[in-house]
């Protein structure tokens, strides 16, 4: 198996497995910024605040797995 | 020159067409004359279009101020001025909610400043033959590196050298946290540092991968339509502008509070809290 048919087999995985993870830890942050803000409506706002931060924060470990992506795919296929 | 000519003089620079990097892009006007005229100075625009686009959002950002500054008025605000009090006060309100309020006052320009060029710049990307310049590493990492030095520099001078280094080595206050401080220091330095590679890297890659999606479905319009041999394609991207919209909020407003956040670790915040 040469380099470009390792690299068009293992991009994508790598690149799911990381959506994988980080839809475990999204579901996880946002479930329960969900529940604290229906324990208690006054405070949703901060709430919310919140839970964008954080779940751009989790989101950022797929988008460096995808920067990557993009940096290994343009050598498919070029030697 | 009839409309045939016209929508293939579009459809022959292929929408998402892949270039050397092998990624598709959506054309922009500096690529189609590019690819129609050529020439030395086309060249040289081409080279630095993320830097052009940047400067069309700043010229654009500086002509909206400066006409409402010297249209202004103080007692009874017209429409552009009181738009832009609305999001100057907004701002003001929520960076004073994370810094306090004399602080707040005094880092909103620089945090609000970099909310609107970043969030500006992302949109350019989706207006028709716009481009998004955050969608090339070299201007997110500038923007990340500027906020480090700054939130460095605020640190050094609003805490003192003194206690700038005693943060960075963890406080330390008893025997085990001094004993601590080769593992704390080292730890906290390369928190520090990989502080802008995540801030840069995490506003490159959404953008560039939002391009990338409105691109990609694009082309898919074109061949949905191609047997037909049709210049245009079904608009299969327009549910993905939204997204595009959404996304391009989110991670400005994300860059902007992580670096308030940054900036409210290194100010004075352990003698009165003030809430």
């Amino acid at each position: 198996m040469d380099f470009s048919t390792a690299l068009s087999f293992s991009l994508p995985i790598g690149l799911a497995l990381a959506a994988i993870g980080s839809g475990l830890g999204l579901g996880r942050a946002v479930g329960s910024a969900m529940e604290a803000m229906g324990r208690q409506p006054e405070a949703a706002g901060k709430i919310q605040v919140g839970m964008i931060i954080g779940a751009a924060l989790i989101e950022a470990l797929t988008i460096y797995s995808l920067v990557g992506f993009f940096i290994l795919s343009g050598k498919i296929g070029a030697h | 020159m009839n409309i045939w000519n016209f929508l293939h003089f579009f459809a022959a620079s292929q929408p998402a067409a892949e270039h050397a990097g092998g990624t598709p892009e959506l054309p922009h006007f500096i690529e189609f004359l590019h690819i129609h005229v050529g020439g030395p100075f086309v060249n040289f625009l081409f080279e630095y279009k993320d830097v052009i686009f940047g400067f069309m959002v700043l010229i654009f950002m500086c002509i909206v101020s400066m006409r409402v500054y010297s249209k202004r008025s103080i007692k009874t605000p017209k429409h552009l001025q009181n738009l832009l009090e609305l999001i100057v006060e907004g701002f003001q309100s929520f960076f004073s909610s994370i810094l306090g309020e004399k602080w707040g006052r005094h880092y909103t320009p620089f945090l609000g400043t970099l909310f609107l060029y970043i969030l500006l710049m992302n949109w350019f990307g989706l207006i028709p033959f716009g481009k998004s310049a955050t969608a090339n590493w070299a201007t997110t990492a500038p923007l990340a590196v500027l906020v480090f030095l700054y939130v460095q520099y605020t640190g050094m001078r609003r805490l003192g050298p003194l206690k700038y280094l005693d943060h960075l080595m963890g406080e330390p206050r008893s025997v085990i946290t001094w004993v601590l401080v080769p593992l704390n220091l080292p730890i906290h330095i390369i928190g520090e540092l990989a502080k802008p590679l995540s801030l840069s890297l995490r506003l490159f890659g959404n953008i560039t991968g939002e391009d990338v999606l409105l691109a990609a479905f694009t082309g898919l319009g074109v061949m949905v339509l191609a047997f037909i041999g049709s210049p245009v394609g079904l608009p299969l991207q327009l549910p993905f502008y939204f997204l595009a919209l959404l996304t391009s909020t989110i991670q400005a407003l994300v860059f902007t509070l992580l670096s308030t956040v940054y900036f409210s670790m290194m100010l004075p915040h352990e003698e009165h809290e003030e809430h």
